[in-house]
């Protein structure tokens, strides 16, 4: 009974001191900046309940939703600095009481409120349409991250200041691949040394078209991804790796099919592997790691991966990525040398004899001809 | 002059054998090809109308087991030729096609005035014959490597593998431009020679090409007379040493074919990594804020409680707003209290209606448990004002 009574009457309050702020504040919002802010509550008429640290309601499901914010993480952030009002994005809250909050959990709380970015960030919405994340929420999956969950709601700030925050942005969610990444030749340059250069999360994936990398499409494609950085020369040079590693994985049985397949038919499955077979995926080391996947030690059961029957001698079948040279591959480069001699020579030789022949032939029919 | 006596040079089996051989041949040359060049667009146009890399390969398998058939057949039929026939061992070299080859430029430059008599083969189709055989060696051998890698590497170094692919590659270029230009230069260029299609020569081809041979038909010594008897000897003979050799060259064939599994089929996880783990607690979208601590000196309403009032209640219980009639930015509004009566009862915190409304929870700023716990004892203490 007490309590009823007592949210009645806080219910009663409210609604007295909702229309006074609003009367107040309109006319205070038309003077001062009429543009940014289309609505007629300011930021003040929120803060001064939601200013209150500690204020928070226990939802059905027993989580606890935080409803307090605070003034200087907000008016720090983007939207506060822009001067974005709080009702510009909680565009159901009109006045004091608010409707009534039905969110049984934290997430579902946070499904209905996400979708005020797209009002103002349409484009960035459109590009999530088609991503891994939003497929999965389609597909029910209330787990895939939508806007909030990278960018933040009342904190939101440039998400690649510093770099390192890309990563442990999605790490929220993927904490064994950022596990992974930590560890990993691209990972631990760009978490530990800040090194600008190295490859993270969104380089890979991207960010609001973020595709599944499980899929064929992803698994071609992803040899580009690589040399997009491994094929540049002056990007590489900093570090002495050879550019060399997307062609001559190209001209091997395993680039070949995946380019061609890629060309051909990119939506494929295939076993076939790129980069990322060998040298892993998120756990990439440098090739002087005792660890890496593909350092001789190691190679043989890299390639028994998908070669299960596969001997010692077997991974130099692969030439490490090295052009054939007398130095690595002699066999090769003189096979290739062997053809690089008997062709023109044989082929020219059959030419002599045919021009010749020809030449003789012609002659002798004019010949006969003028006779 | 009409020409009408013809002599036959390929019967209905020799030209069966060819066309297959050429159906293989130039099935395994393209197929293989586009593969050799497969960066470059008009292979990938092929590539692409032959149902992708994995067709074209299968198809490149085909013919090349057509080829190997193909050879199996050849050795019988030359065996069969040369052993229960008798004929002589025309295809096979000798100096005397060096001279041919040799008389021939000469007498193309007009240095001399004969050309060289040449008899069944010609040193042009010798030529052309032994570089198959020796093209189809080195096919089959590296075809066999790139087929079979894993039991080549069992014996051989891995190197040996990538050599097979350039070898392969590099044979198949010479092999198809020798047949571009040396095969379609002799046999459709120089004139068009339908032996291959109609199974004879005209006696003007044969003078002109196999004089030789043609001299042989003439004197009687092309065909040689055969003893029946002997001859159904030495077929006895033939037949099952043949079978055997082809027996043996068939299940060779098959193992070349079915020799290992070289690669798994299935598709692997590029990664065995959980892949939704989030972080435990599951971060908030914003941080919870973080109290700013309590500005009190002492228990008292101008030691704290003024302040503390001031920032969390005056908002709607202030001098202006005063909803429900309580002010509680000064100390004698927040004792007088409001509409319902005294909210602080010095000396009574439990009765307290500050108490009772902050206790129950949910009130539109809602105290922390520490603040609350200030103002218990603030009010248990007397409810002081200095």
């Amino acid at each position: 009974m007490l309590k009823q009574k007592l949210k009645i009457i806080t219910l009663g309050t409210c609604l007295v001191i909702s229309l006074t702020l609003l009367v107040t504040v309109s006319t205070k919002a038309e003077t001062e900046s009429p543009s940014a802010l289309t609505q007629d509550i300011s930021d003040e008429a929120c803060l001064a309940c939601h200013d209150t640290p500690g204020l928070q309601k226990t939802l059905p499901s027993g989580e606890v939703l935080y409803l307090s914010i605070d003034r200087v993480t907000y008016q720090t952030s983007i939207h506060g600095e822009l001067g974005y009002a709080c009702v510009q994005c909680h565009q159901d809250i009109t006045g004091f009481p608010h409707p009534e909050m039905t969110a049984n959990t934290l997430r579902e709380f946070t499904m209905k409120l996400y979708t005020s970015c797209q009002k103002c960030h349409t484009d960035k919405y459109e590009t999530t349409l088609d991503s891994t994340h939003n497929k999965a929420l389609a597909g029910g999956n209330l787990n895939a991250a939508v806007c909030t969950d990278c960018h933040g709601a009342h904190n939101v700030g440039p998400p690649d200041v510093p770099r390192s925050r890309i990563p442990q942005t999605c790490e929220r969610c993927h904490s064994e691949i950022y596990n992974l990444y930590e560890e990993s030749v691209h990972g631990s340059a760009l978490i530990g040394e800040g090194n600008p250069d190295v490859p993270t999360c969104t380089d890979c994936h991207g960010a609001h078209h973020i595709e599944g990398p499980s899929t064929g499409p992803f698994h071609l494609f992803s040899p580009q991804i690589c040399a997009r950085c491994h094929a540049d020369e002056s990007l590489m040079q900093r570090y002495g790796i050879s550019t060399q590693v997307f062609d001559t994985y190209v001209s091997d049985f395993h680039g070949t099919t995946v380019v061609l397949f890629q060309k051909i038919a990119p939506d494929q499955e295939t076993n076939k592997p790129v980069c990322v077979d060998c040298h892993g995926v998120h756990d990439i080391r440098f090739t002087d790691d005792p660890e890496s996947t593909v350092i001789k030690k190691n190679l043989l059961v890299t390639c028994q991966k998908c070669h299960p029957e596969a001997t010692t001698n077997f991974p130099s079948a692969w030439l490490s990525h090295y052009r054939p040279s007398i130095e690595h591959a002699p066999l090769v480069y003189f096979v290739n040398l062997f053809y690089r001699i008997l062709i023109p020579t044989t082929i020219g030789g059959m030419l002599i004899f045919v021009v010749i022949d020809a030449g003789h032939r012609i002659l002798n029919r004019r010949e006969h001809g003028n006779e | 002059m009409s020409d009408t006596r013809k002599y036959l040079r390929f019967t209905v089996p020799d030209r069966i054998e060819h066309w297959v051989q050429m159906a293989s041949f130039t099935t395994l040359a393209i197929t293989g090809l586009v593969q050799k060049y497969a960066t470059s667009g008009l292979p990938q146009k092929i590539i692409e109308l032959l149902g992708g890399v994995d067709n074209v390969r299968i198809i490149h398998h085909i013919a090349a087991i057509v080829m190997m058939l193909g050879v199996v057949y050849h050795l019988g039929s030359a065996g069969y030729k040369f052993y229960v026939r008798r004929s002589l061992p025309a295809m096979l070299p000798s100096v005397n096609d060096v001279r041919a080859a040799w008389q021939t430029l000469l007498y193309n430059l007009d240095r001399i005035k004969n050309k060289p008599q040449q008899g069944r083969y010609t040193f042009e189709e010798k030529f052309e014959y032994w570089a198959f055989v020796w093209g189809t060696l080195v096919m089959g051998i590296t075809g066999f490597m790139m087929w079979n890698p894993i039991a080549t590497t069992k014996i051989l170094p891995g190197e040996y593998i990538p050599a097979a692919k350039a070898a392969h590659g590099g044979e198949a270029l010479l092999a198809v431009l020798a047949i571009l230009v040396w095969h379609l230069y002799n046999v459709h260029i120089k004139h068009l020679n339908k032996s291959m299609f109609t199974g004879y020569l005209t006696e003007k081809e044969m003078l002109e090409e196999h004089p030789l041979e043609l001299a042989d038909f003439k004197a009687g010594r092309r065909v040689r007379p055969l003893d029946p008897r002997a001859l159904k000897k030495r077929k006895r003979v033939f037949f099952p040493i043949y079978g055997a050799i082809a027996g043996i060259l068939l299940v060779s064939i098959y193992f070349f074919v079915n020799f290992e599994e070289t690669a798994i089929t299935t598709v692997l996880p590029a990664e065995n990594v959980v892949v939704y783990a989030p972080l435990t607690p599951t971060p908030l979208p914003t941080p919870i804020p973080t109290r700013t601590p309590l500005p009190t000196v002492s228990n008292t309403w101008d030691g704290g409680l003024a302040d503390l009032f001031a920032n969390r209640c005056e908002a709607c219980h202030g001098a202006t707003t005063a909803i429900s009639g309580l002010n509680l930015s000064t100390y004698e509004g927040a004792i007088s209290g409001g509409e319902k009566g005294p909210v602080i009862l010095p000396g009574d915190p439990d009765d307290s209606l500050i108490v009772i409304v902050q206790s129950a929870g949910n009130h539109p700023g809602q105290l922390s448990g520490e603040e609350l716990a200030l103002v218990r004892q603030w009010i248990e203490d007397g409810a002081p004002e200095k």
